[in-house]
């Protein structure tokens, strides 16, 4: 069973406060909530690089590779012979494996954000509040029954306008 | 950080972009979301564009189908000129559809700031103008249920296309185009989705939002993983703008056809599409922001830079029509000279020179900085520049085919009623697409937006607070 607490900020300096009394206390793993990406939060929370990168590599390169292949397979299976020209050419299959480049490259980049920012989600999370989409900023701290106290204090004493626990 | 713009009430206030203030009269997320949802309501209006577009459409819907009955003879086609208005409409919109991965994807690379509140609606033009294009290599063939033919499916028959043919690059460069280009505005899509999904009180609404936005919820980790995605499709989205034009200008190029077998082809067409694009963008935000009133998030600041992209790219496309001539005069080839004199001077005089007027001339008056900043006059010179455009790839075309190096084969080109119902059709087609959206979803980026709308604060900075009174009127700002 998920425990924690949440709070509900207005201003963006007393979600950073926030962030930054929770992690020295070490209450529990912090997630935060914003309308909008800010360095702030970023810098507060302090994250590790996303790994999107990778997918987009190594998307981009398969498709670099299938580009060439589809082209020079299907030419090979199929010749149109003309005296004097290559059956299978690299300059003009340069053009079907950049498309297929940015093609695929591009879908496994979407591919990476979905699986690691874990959506599709079928069903909300304890902890978000449609509020986190318009203007507040959340922190949920997911801790312990004998921590909740310690984490609605630091809470509220940074400045959360609504702080309630859920499980 | 940035002080906060403090007006006296909620009502649109001149705006003027100061150092870290680009929209001073938004004061906070909440007016954001208020304002741009309130878009969403349908009016009189709107249903009345929507009816004229769907009317359009069903012109040329009635007239393909008389075409698929009767037969491509039918569409004016006249040997041999057998590329006519649908090749021309086909390249039109391709070129109006660089522009919104060039806003969304090229200026995003640079971090240019005015492109944040025109990039929704010049996304979602490219889109739809993709879409619209790619009917036409359709609408060309005789037998149109035959299209798959050309991608390299697995069949009976073990045959392939012909890779080296650039009609099959154009296959494969405007299908990526179209799939990324919408992947690009879907992606951007999804936190405003959520947005609209956390206001929405209908409970069939909110379930259709929450499955559209695939259960997004702002958390820092998300904005992390998404920012990271964004930066890379625009990175990819950069390069495919200008190969797509390029490839669609190997269609033309890689031919023997007097006026088409030249190399400045792709990086002309590429700065043309640029151009028609930028065209089209003032053509659909000019009356966006004045019905929806929304002046004060794309301000007079925002349509002057554009302005200035498209003063820019009109000089580049100006510049190329010389290149053009000069090297058909100075290359000595009788066939390029006698192309050359008959397209401005002969038979098709009057499509070159209202080319010439349309995207040589009149942008010039974007060197005035009172035109620039006029959305009256910048929503006319659209319309010039959409015609213009049109008639460059016109004039591209049909001279070429009709007058090849035989005298035999010398012969005119009337486009027929079919021809232009087709064409009304593929406006129609456009707007009836753009005009859903805009209905449905946020036609400016609502997240990105109030990225750059300063954050409420707790504790008070050192800046003085804009008093009322401080709003100058309309002078150039920081993007100005």
């Amino acid at each position: 069973m998920i425990q924690g607490m949440l709070g509900a900020f207005k201003e963006l300096d007393a979600t950073v406060d926030a962030i930054d009394a929770l992690k020295k206390a070490r209450l529990g793993e912090l997630t935060v909530y914003t309308p909008t990406p800010r360095h702030e939060l970023e810098h507060a929370v302090h994250p590790p690089i996303s790994p999107v990168r990778r997918f987009t590599l190594a998307g981009g390169l398969f498709g670099a590779i299938a580009g060439y292949w589809i082209a020079i397979w299907c030419s090979e299976y199929w010749p149109l012979v003309v005296g004097g020209k290559a059956i299978a050419t690299w300059i003009p299959f340069t053009v079907f494996s950049f498309e297929l480049m940015v093609l695929i490259g591009g879908l496994s980049t979407v591919a990476g954000l979905f699986i690691c920012a874990g959506i599709p989600r079928l069903t909300m999370t304890v902890g978000y509040d449609g509020r986190f989409s318009h203007g507040d900023y959340g922190v949920w701290v997911q801790c312990p029954p004998d921590k909740l106290k310690d984490a609605e204090a630091i809470l509220r004493r940074c400045g959360a306008v609504e702080v309630r626990g859920a499980q | 950080m940035a002080a906060l713009a403090k007006p006296e009430n909620d009502m649109p206030r001149p705006n003027i972009a100061k150092a870290g203030l680009q929209l001073p009269a938004v004061k906070d997320y909440e007016q954001v979301d208020r304002e741009i949802m309130a878009t969403l309501r349908p009016t009189k209006a709107w249903f009345a564009c929507l009816l004229v577009a769907i009317f359009c459409l069903i012109i040329g819907g009635t007239a393909w189908t008389y075409q698929i009955h009767e037969g491509l003879g039918v569409a004016g086609y006249n040997p041999p000129v057998m590329w006519g208005v649908y090749i021309v409409t086909f390249v039109f919109w391709i070129g109006i559809g660089h522009a919104g991965t060039l806003i969304s994807a090229i200026l995003y690379l640079f971090r240019a700031g005015f492109r944040t509140t025109i990039y929704r609606c010049a996304e979602a033009m490219t889109v739809f103008a993709v879409m619209t294009a790619g009917l036409f290599p359709i609408l060309h063939l005789g037998r149109p249920w035959k299209f798959f033919w050309l991608i390299p499916y697995p069949n009976w028959r073990l045959i392939w296309p012909n890779f080296k043919s650039p009609l099959v690059w154009d296959v494969f460069a405007i299908s990526t185009y179209l799939t990324i280009s919408t992947t690009f505005l879907f992606i951007g899509l999804i936190p405003d989705v959520a947005t609209l999904r956390d206001a929405e009180k209908n409970p069939i609404k909110k379930q259709i939002l929450s499955v559209l936005s695939f259960g997004w919820r702002n958390s820092e980790a998300e904005w992390r993983h998404f920012a990271r995605a964004y930066l890379f499709l625009a990175a990819f989205s950069t390069p495919l703008v200008l190969s797509v034009h390029s490839i669609v200008s190997f269609d033309f190029a890689m031919s023997l056809v007097p006026g088409w077998h030249t190399t400045i082809f792709a990086p002309y067409f590429v700065a043309g599409a640029i151009f028609s694009g930028m065209g089209m963008v003032f053509t659909i935000i000019i009356p966006i922001r004045k019905f929806f009133k929304l002046q004060h998030y794309v301000t007079l600041n925002h349509l002057d830079a554009g302005a200035k992209l498209c003063l820019f790219t009109s000089m580049v496309v100006g510049c190329a029509y010389m290149v053009e001539f000069f090297i058909g005069w100075y290359g000595g080839s009788p066939v390029e000279q006698q192309y050359w004199m008959n397209r401005v001077f002969g038979q098709w005089w009057w499509a070159a020179w209202i080319m010439l007027t349309c995207n040589m001339i009149l942008p010039l008056s974007l060197f005035s900085q009172n035109l620039r900043r006029n959305p009256s006059w910048l929503f006319i010179l659209s319309f010039f520049i959409n015609l213009g455009m049109w008639f460059e790839r016109f004039v591209i075309i049909v001279p070429g085919l009709s007058h090849e190096y035989e005298p035999w084969q010398w012969t005119g080109y009337v486009p027929t009623f079919v021809d232009y119902s087709i064409l009304i059709g593929s406006f129609g087609w456009f707007f009836m697409w753009f005009l859903l959206f805009i209905r449905q979803l946020p036609v400016l980026a609502l997240s990105e937006i109030k990225e750059i709308v300063p954050p409420k604060l707790k504790r008070v900075h050192h800046h003085p607070p804009e008093a009322p009174g401080d709003f100058e009127a309309d002078t150039p700002g920081e993007f100005a």
